[in-house]
C-alpha cells in the first residue's frame, strides 16, 4: 500500500493508506483515550471514547475506524475533541458505580486513569443508577457486569480469538446485558484472556479477588512453563506469595494471550500439600529433619544401595528448568551413570531422541494445510493452536488423524478417527498413495498396503500443500510404536517437502533434549531403567501417582527393600510416602530462576519471583550441594547464571532413526490415558480454580458402542476409575481416558 | 395529486398486476428486457428528476445508484427499506398495500442499473398485511416471467425476496436493516465501509426507501423532466406526506414538492374543530418542531423546510394544537428513543435513558430549575458523536421543543403540572379515566 | 421441540438467502416457534432454533432479546399491542388504553384472568393516519373509539 502523509497534532508523519487514525497516533506515541479499540481484535466504533477531530468533517470523528487519507489534519485535543471525549466519558459514568474502592481493577482500570483525564469533577446525573444481575461464567473469571461498559471487547475476543461464540450482547439500548448465554461457563482453554482485555472491572479474575490491591504488589517478568511456548507473562507478588499472573506482549512468542493453564496455575503454589521442610524415612516412619540431616542421610543412601555407579538412575519431570536438567544430568553422568531420562510418560523410547520440529511459532500462521496426528491441539498446546486457527482463517485447511474426534475452535476438513494401534498402517497407507502419487519407488514393506480414499485425499492435500506442516502431537506419547510413527512422518514431511511441528514433548522438553537429560548408548531410559540394576533413583519433580507411563513396574521397584529413592519435589503426597526414602523439598514455578527453551529454541530465562516457601530450596541448588557430598568435581557454581551458561555449551543430542517397521496386533483394545491440560504438571493438578472449571473438571472414558459390548461395560459403569461415555466420535477396538484422575493400571 | 406512488388509488383493485399493468406498469421494465434502455441513461433520467431518497436522508438516487461497482465480477444486492418505524409516518404501508408492483418493478431496474440478480424487500414485522399483499404481487410477477433468471430471453436475472423484522425502529437505518437482514440484531455498522462497496453478506449493496422505488418507473416512463417540473428547484416531483396529529381528517397525501404546509393542512381537513395551531412537526419525530407561525410560512420542500429549521425527512407531518401539552409530548418522544436505542455506542445509550429520565422526572412534578439547560446540555453531547442518526434523532426534538416553547417546560418546572388544563403524566402509569 | 410443520415453514424463510447464510432466517423461525408455544419464548427453543440453523445460542439469544415482537414472559391468546407514540397520543391513545386496562382488569403488561388477553404499550406501528390504533395478531385496528374497543374485544375467544 502506498505511503502518505498526514498532521496529528501538528507533526507530520508518514501512514500507509487504509490505517487507522489511532495505529498512526499510537505509533507515534500520541494519546488517544480509547475502550473499544483493542490492536488484536476487529474494530467495533462503539465505546465513542476516541473521537478526534478531523480537518473537514463536521463532527467529531471515531480515531479506531476512521481510516487515514492523504493530507488529512488530525486533532486529538483541540476544543472540538475534547468536548466529544470529556462527553462520551461522562456518559460512560453515570451508570458506573462508583465502587472503585472494592473494586479488583481499581489501580489498573482504564476508565479510571481516562476519567481522571477527561471526566469533568461532578456528575449532573441525578437519576438512578444501573444495575445488572449477573449470570457467572465459571471458576476462573469474576464478573460484576454493573460495571461494564458495553466495549464487547471480550465478545470480540470470545468470537475472534478464542473462537468461541459464548458470550454475546443481549437486549438492546441502555438494557444491553453482556453475558453468556447459559450458565454453564464459559468453555475456553483462553478464557482468562477477557480479563485482561476488560478494561473495567467488570471481569475480573476470581481466584485473586480481594487478594491485594494492585498498586501493593510486586510484579516479576517471568516465563510460562507449561507448554512449549513460554509464553511471557507477568507475576504479581504479595507478601512473598504469587497473586496473579497475567501477560507480557511478546508478538513473536505469545501475542497478548496467555492458556489459562499459565495464568491461574500459580495457585497450586499454596497448596496444603507443599513439602516444606526435609523429611526421611527411618524404619517405615517419616520424620522431619534439617537439611543438613537430609544431606547426609542422601548421601548415604546413595553410597549404600548403589554398589556401583551404574545402579543409579535419574528421573525427571518435563517441567523442570534448563539450570536443572543439566546439574543432576552431570551430577549422574559425573557420579559414572548414563541412566537418565525425563520421558517418563512415553510408552516407546526406541528412538533416541524427538524428531525435530523445522516450522517457526510465527510461521505456523501462515500455512496453507495442516495434518494434525495425534493430538488435541487447542488444549494441549493453546497458543500454538491458536496460530493454527489464524492460519485457518486466512484460508488454511486442516486434516486430522486422531482417535478421537475433537472440537477444535477451527473448521477441520477431514477427520479421520484410527485407534492408536491403527495409526501406523493408517501412515503406511498415506505413505504408499504418496509415493503412487508422486511417482517414487514404492519400499518393499508397503507392498501389501492398500490405500483407500481417505488416505488418498489425505495425500492428495499434502502434496497440494505448498507451506503446510505435519503436527505430531501428546496423544503419541503414550502409542507403543510411536518411534514408527515419527519415522514414517518424518519421511513423509520429506517426500511432500511440508514441514514438521512435533508436539509431543511439552513442558522445557527442550531444555532437557538440550543438555542431553536422556540416556547415551550404553544408558538405561526411563522404561528400561525399572529393573534389578537401579538400586537407587533420584526423582526431581516426578509424581509416582500421575507422571509414569509404566506406573505398576515403576512403583514395583521403588518399593523393593534395597532400593533407595531420593524425591526432589515441591510437594508431597501418599505415593511419594510409599515409595520415597526421602524428600527433599524443592522451590517450586516462580519461586527459583532458571531457563525455559521453547518450540523456537529460544532459550528465555527468568528470576524467582518470590522466595520458596518453609525450607524449600531451589533445584539447582539442591543438586550442587549433593554433587559436593558425593565429592563430585565441577560444580563450583555460585549462581544459576553461571549453570546456564555451562549448560548451553554443551550440544544438543541429535535423532537418530532406525528404519522400523514395527508388527503390532492392532486387533487388541487398546486404552489410552491422556491428562487433561490442568492435569499435567504438580503445579497445575493442585491449582484450585483451575480444577473447578470446565477444562479442569474433564473426566469421562469415551468408547465406541461396540467396543464397549466387547468390554461389557456400559454408560453408567466405570472404567479405571473414570465415567464411562458412549459415542461415536470415537474409534473402534479403543479407550480415550482423557482425565484429570492420577493414572490407573489396566486391571489395577 | 397522487400522481407517481399513489397513481392506483382509487381505482379497482389497485393492487392488483392487472390494475398496475393497465395503467403504464411494468412497460419499462419490458424495455429494460428487451434491451431497449441502458444502465446509464436510466441514471441520466434519474439524475435529471431530482429524485432524492424518501428515507430520510433525502440523498440523491440517480448518483447513489452510480456509486455502486456494476462492472465488478460479484454478487450485488438491492435492498428496499420497507421498515417504516419513524413517528408519524405511514404512507410506505400504503404503497405496499396499494401499489406493491411500483416497488418490484424499481427495484427490478435497480438490479439492472446496478447489475444486481437478487433483492431483498425488508418490510417491518408488524406490516403482515402489506406484507401478503406484497408477497402476492411478487407471484404474479414471477408468473408473469418479470421476476427470475434470465427473463424473456434476455440474459437479465432478478429474484426478489421479502423480509419479514421483528420490532425495532433502528432497523430502518440502513447498515442496521442489513445486519437485521443477516439474521443479527439490528446495530448499525459504522462507516466507512459504505454499503456500495460492503453490504449485504459482505457485498456491494443498495438501499433506498420503498417511496423511491416506488418512485423509479413512473419517472422514467414519462421522463425526469416531467417529474422534476412537479417539483420545486432541489426537490423534484411529487411526495408523499402523511398527516397526523390535530387535524379533521389525518391521511397520506402525495402531493409535489412545493406545496404550501398550509395548503396540505387544509387537504387534512384543517385543525379539529375549535382549535388553533401550536406547532408542526414537518419530516417525523426525528426532525425539529416548528411553531404554527414559522410552519404556516413554508412550503413543502426540502430547501424551504430546511430554511424554516427543520427537516422534511421522512414526510411525516405531525400537528399540534393549543390544547398539546408540550412536556408531554417531548416525554414521550424522548421515552421512544430510549426505548429504540440500539445500546451499541455509548452516548445513545446512555444519553437517551438520561433524557428520558429528566423529561419523566419533570413529568412527575419533580423538576428543577437546572432541568432545561442540563437537558440541551446532554443533547448535546449526543449529538454527532454516535454511530448513527439516531442519536441526532434523539437530540433534535429536545433542542427544539424547549427551545421553542421553553415557557411552557419553564411553567411545568415550576408549579409541578402542566399549562394545558387537564394534562396529566400518562407514560408510565396509566391513570383511571 | 420445533414441528415439523414449523421446520417446513422455516425452510422456506431458509431457502431466500445464499447458501451458508442460513442465520437470514433466524428471525423468522423464532416468531414461527413462537407461535406455536403460546406466544412466548424459552431457552429450550432458542437452543432448537440455533440447532436448526447452525447458530450458536448466545446468537439466537440476541436477536431474540433485542426485538420487541418476541416474548419471553407469559401473554395473553391474544396481545393487543396499543401505540402510545406522538401520532395516536395526540388523538386520545393513552385514554384508550387507560380504558382497555380498566375494563379488562389489567395492566399493560399483564394477563387477564383467563388467560385470553394482555395489553402493551407500544412504539409506533406505522399506521398514524388511523390513530389511536393498535396490533391484534397481525391485524391492524385504526381509528379507535371506546365503542370500537368494546366490540373488538367482545369478538376475542
Ligand atoms: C434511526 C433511523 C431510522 C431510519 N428509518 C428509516 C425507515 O424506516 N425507512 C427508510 O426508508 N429509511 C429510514 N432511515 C434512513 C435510511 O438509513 C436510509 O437513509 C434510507 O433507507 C436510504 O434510502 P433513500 O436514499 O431512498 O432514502 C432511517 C435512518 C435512521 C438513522
Ligand atoms: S446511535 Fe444509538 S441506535 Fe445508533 S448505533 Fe449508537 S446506540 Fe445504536
Ligand atoms: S476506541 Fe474508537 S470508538 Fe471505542
Amino acid at each position: 500500500m502506498s505511503e502518505i502523509e498526514i498532521e496529528i497534532d501538528g507533526n507530520l508523519v508518514k501512514a500507509k493508506q487504509g490505517d487507522s487514525i489511532i495505529k498512526i497516533a499510537d505509533r507515534e506515541g500520541i494519546e488517544v483515550p480509547r475502550f473499544c479499540y483493542h490492536k488484536k481484535l476487529s474494530v467495533a466504533a462503539n465505546c465513542r471514547m476516541c473521537l478526534v477531530d478531523v480537518e473537514g468533517a463536521p463532527k467529531a470523528q471515531p480515531a479506531c475506524s476512521t481510516p487515514v487519507a492523504n493530507g488529512m489534519k488530525v486533532h486529538t485535543k483541540n476544543d472540538k475533541a475534547k468536548f466529544a471525549q470529556k462527553a462520551v466519558m461522562e456518559f460512560l459514568l453515570i451508570n458506573h458505580p462508583l465502587d472503585c474502592p472494592i473494586c479488583d481493577q481499581g489501580g489498573e482500570c482504564e476508565l479510571q486513569d481516562v476519567a481522571m483525564e477527561y471526566g469533568s469533577d461532578v456528575s449532573k446525573f441525578n437519576e438512578g443508577k444501573r444495575i445488572v444481575p449477573d449470570k457467572g461464567i465459571g471458576a476462573l473469571i469474576q464478573t460484576d457486569m454493573t460495571r461494564c461498559i458495553h466495549c464487547t471487547r471480550c465478545v470480540r475476543f470470545g468470537a475472534e480469538v478464542a473462537g468461541i461464540v459464548e458470550m454475546g450482547g443481549t437486549g438492546r439500548g441502555e438494557g444491553v446485558k453482556i453475558e453468556p448465554f447459559l450458565t454453564e461457563g464459559i468453555q475456553s482453554e483462553l478464557s482468562g484472556n477477557m480479563i485482561d482485555v476488560c478494561p473495567v472491572g467488570a471481569l475480573t479474575s476470581k481466584p485473586f479477588r480481594y487478594e491485594a490491591r494492585t498498586w501493593q504488589m510486586n510484579a516479576v517478568p517471568s516465563v510460562a512453563r507449561h507448554d512449549l511456548v513460554g509464553s511471557n507473562i507477568i507475576t504479581q507478588s504479595y507478601r512473598g506469595k504469587v497473586k496473579r499472573v497475567v501477560a507480557r506482549d511478546n508478538d513473536s512468542i505469545n501475542e497478548t494471550w496467555i492458556s489459562d493453564r499459565d495464568r491461574f496455575s500459580y495457585e497450586g503454589l499454596s497448596h496444603e500439600s507443599r513439602a516444606l521442610k526435609p523429611k526421611v524415612k527411618i524404619d517405615g516412619e517419616w520424620q522431619e529433619v534439617e537439611w543438613q540431616e537430609a544431606l547426609d542421610f542422601t548421601i548415604d543412601g546413595i553410597k549404600n544401595n548403589a554398589k556401583n555407579p551404574e545402579q543409579l538412575g535419574v528421573l525427571a519431570s518435563k517441567y523442570s528448568s534448563l539450570e536443572e536438567y543439566f546439574l543432576m544430568q552431570k551430577l549422574a553422568r559425573s557420579f559414572g551413570s548414563d541412566n537418565i531420562d525425563f520421558r517418563i510418560d512415553q510408552s516407546d523410547l526406541s528412538d533416541g531422541g524427538s524428531l525435530e520440529s523445522s516450522i517457526t511459532l510465527s510461521e505456523i500462521e501462515s500455512i496453507d494445510h495442516a495434518l494434525i496426528v495425534g493430538s488435541y491441539t487447542r488444549l494441549e498446546q493453546p497458543m500454538i493452536n491458536h496460530r493454527i486457527r489464524k492460519a485457518v482463517l486466512n484460508g488454511a485447511s486442516v486434516n486430522t488423524i486422531n482417535s478421537k474426534q475433537f472440537d477444535f475452535n477451527f473448521n477441520t476438513e477431514l477427520d479421520l478417527l484410527s485407534a492408536p494401534q491403527k495409526i501406523l498402517s493408517t501412515l503406511h497407507a498415506i505413505l504408499k498413495s504418496l509415493h503412487l502419487k508422486i511417482g517414487t519407488d514404492v519400499p518393499k514393506y508397503l507392498s501389501k498396503v492398500i490405500p483407500d480414499d481417505v488416505h488418498n485425499k489425505i495425500a492428495d492435500d499434502l502434496i497440494a500443500s505448498k507451506n503446510g506442516v505435519i503436527v505430531l502431537g501428546e496423544h503419541l506419547n503414550s502409542n507403543p510404536s510411536s518411534s514408527a510413527i515419527t519415522n514414517l512422518i518424518f519421511q513423509i514431511a520429506q517426500i511432500t517437502d511440508l514441514k514438521i511441528a512435533n508436539l509431543m514433548l511439552s513442558g522445557n522438553s527442550h531444555a532437557a533434549e538440550r543438555v542431553g537429560f536422556m540416556p547415551t548408548k550404553n544408558g538405561m531410559n526411563a522404561i528400561s531403567m525399572f529393573n534389578e540394576n537401579t538400586r537407587v533413583f533420584m526423582l526431581m519433580d516426578v509424581d509416582c501417582d500421575y507422571d509414569f507411563i509404566n506406573l505398576q513396574s515403576a512403583a514395583d521397584c521403588f518399593n523393593n527393600e534395597d532400593v533407595f529413592v531420593v524425591s526432589m519435589s515441591s510437594f508431597e503426597n501418599e505415593s511419594l510416602h510409599t515409595n520415597a526414602n526421602v524428600i527433599l523439598p524443592m522451590a517450586s514455578y516462580y519461586e527459583a530462576s532458571g531457563t525455559h527453551i521453547n518450540f523456537d529454541g529460544l532459550v528465555q530465562s527468568f528470576s524467582a519471583s518470590v522466595k520458596s516457601p518453609g525450607d524449600s530450596k531451589p533445584g539447582w541448588k539442591i543438586i550442587k550441594v549433593l554433587a559436593d557430598l558425593l565429592e563430585l568435581e565441577g560444580f563450583d557454581y555460585i549462581n544459576s547464571t553461571q549453570v546456564k551458561d555451562e549448560a548451553l555449551q554443551s550440544s544438543k543430542l541429535k535423532s537418530s532413526f532406525d528404519d522400523v517397521n514395527a508388527e503390532i496386533d492392532d486387533s487388541q483394545i487398546t486404552t489410552h490415558w491422556q491428562y487433561a491440560p490442568y492435569a499435567t504438571d504438580s503445579v497445575s493438578r493442585r491449582a484450585k480454580a483451575l480444577q473447578e472449571s470446565n477444562i479442569g473438571m474433564i473426566n469421562s472414558a469415551f468408547v465406541s458402542k461396540s467396543t464397549a459390548k466387547r468390554l461389557d461395560i456400559n454408560g453408567d459403569d466405570l472404567y479405571l476409575g473414570v465415567p464411562v461415555s458412549i459415542t461415536d466420535a470415537v474409534a473402534e477396538d479403543y479407550v480415550f481416558v482423557h482425565t484429570n484422575q492420577a493414572r490407573r493400571v489396566e486391571g489395577g | 395529486m397522487n400522481e407517481v406512488c399513489f397513481k392506483n388509488l382509487g381505482k379497482e383493485n389497485p393492487a392488483s398486476f392487472t390494475t398496475y399493468e393497465a395503467n403504464g406498469g411494468y412497460q419499462v421494465w419490458r424495455k429494460i428486457l428487451k434491451g431497449e434502455l441502458t444502465p446509464d441513461e436510466i441514471i441520466v433520467e434519474l439524475k435529471t428528476s431530482g429524485l432524492r431518497g424518501r428515507g430520510g436522508a433525502g440523498f440523491p438516487t440517480g448518483l447513489k445508484w452510480s456509486f455502486m461497482p456494476r462492472n465488478q465480477e460479484v454478487q450485488k444486492y438491492v435492498v428496499c427499506n420497507s421498515d417504516e418505524g419513524e413517528p408519524g409516518t405511514c404512507h410506505d404501508r400504503d404503497i405496499l398495500r396499494y401499489n406493491p408492483h411500483s416497488v418490484i418493478e424499481g427495484m427490478a431496474i435497480a438490479g439492472f442499473v446496478m447489475n444486481a440478480t437478487v433483492g431483498y424487500n425488508y418490510i417491518r414485522g408488524e406490516f403482515m398485511e402489506p406484507y401478503y399483499r406484497f408477497e402476492e404481487a411478487l407471484k404474479d410477477a414471477y408468473k408473469a416471467g418479470l421476476l427470475g433468471k434470465t427473463l424473456q430471453g434476455s440474459p437479465i436475472s432478478f429474484d426478489l425476496y421479502t423480509h419479514l423484522g421483528a420490532g425495532a425502529y433502528i432497523c430502518g437505518e440502513e447498515t442496521a436493516l442489513l445486519e437485521s437482514l443477516e439474521g443479527k440484531k439490528g446495530q448499525p455498522r459504522f462507516k466507512p465501509p459504505f454499503p456500495a462497496n460492503v453490504g449485504l453478506f459482505g457485498k456491494p449493496t443498495t438501499i433506498n426507501n420503498t417511496e423511491t422505488f416506488a418512485s423509479v418507473p413512473e419517472i422514467l416512463s414519462r421522463g425526469g423532466q416531467w417529474f422534476a417540473d412537479l417539483g420545486v428547484e432541489n426537490s423534484g416531483g411529487t411526495k408523499c406526506f402523511s398527516v397526523t396529529g390535530s387535524v379533521k381528517h389525518p391521511a397520506n397525501f402525495e402531493v409535489p414538492m412545493g406545496t404550501p404546509f398550509s395548503k396540505l393542512l387544509e387537504l387534512a381537513g384543517g385543525l379539529k374543530e375549535g382549535r388553533t395551531l401550536k406547532a408542526v412537526i414537518p419530516g417525523g419525530s426525528s426532525t425539529p418542531v416548528l411553531t404554527a407561525e414559522t410552519a404556516m410560512n413554508m412550503t413543502m420542500d426540502y430547501d424551504s423546510i430546511a430554511n424554516a429549521g427543520s427537516m422534511l425527512g421522512a414526510g411525516s407531518v405531525i400537528v399540534m394544537d393549543d390544547t398539546t401539552c408540550m412536556v408531554k409530548t417531548l416525554a414521550r418522544l424522548a421515552h421512544f428513543y430510549y426505548d429504540e436505542s440500539c445500546g451499541q455506542c455509548t452516548p445513545c445509550r446512555e444519553g437517551t435513558g438520561w433524557l428520558y429520565r429528566m423529561l419523566q422526572r419533570i413529568l412527575d412534578g419533580n423538576g428543577k430549575k437546572e432541568d432545561l439547560d442540563l437537558l440541551l446540555s446532554v443533547s448535546e453531547k449526543i449529538e454527532g458523536n454516535t454511530i448513527c442518526a439516531l442519536g441526532d434523532a434523539a437530540a433534535a426534538p429536545v433542542v427544539s421543543f424547549i427551545n421553542n416553547f421553553r415557557d411552557e417546560f419553564e411553567y411545568y418546572i415550576k408549579n409541578g403540572k402542566s399549562i394545558i388544563e387537564g394534562e396529566h403524566n400518562l407514560i408510565e402509569e396509566a391513570t383511571s379515566v | 421441540m420445533i414441528s415439523n410443520e414449523a421446520k417446513k415453514e422455516i425452510d422456506i424463510w431458509v431457502s431466500k438467502y445464499p447458501k451458508g447464510r442460513e442465520s437470514s432466517a433466524v428471525m423468522q423461525a423464532l416468531t414461527i416457534v413462537q407461535k406455536e408455544n403460546s406466544g412466548i419464548l424459552n431457552s429450550d427453543l432458542i437452543y432448537a432454533v440455533a440447532d436448526y440453523l447452525k447458530m450458536p445460542a448466545i446468537s439466537v439469544q440476541e436477536v431474540a432479546t433485542f426485538y420487541e415482537n418476541y416474548n419471553h414472559k407469559p401473554v395473553g391468546k391474544h396481545v393487543v399491542r396499543f401505540c402510545h407514540n406522538i401520532s395516536c397520543m395526540l388523538n386520545g391513545s393513552d385514554d384508550l388504553i387507560s380504558y382497555l386496562e380498566n375494563k379488562l382488569e389489567v395492566k399493560t403488561g399483564e394477563v387477564t384472568k383467563d388467560g385470553l388477553v394482555s395489553v402493551r404499550k407500544v412504539e409506533c406501528l406505522g399506521a398514524c393516519v388511523g390513530g389511536p390504533m393498535c396490533q391484534i395478531g397481525d391485524q391492524y385496528y385504526e381509528n379507535l373509539t371506546t365503542d370500537k374497543l368494546d366490540k373488538i374485544l367482545e369478538e376475542l375467544k
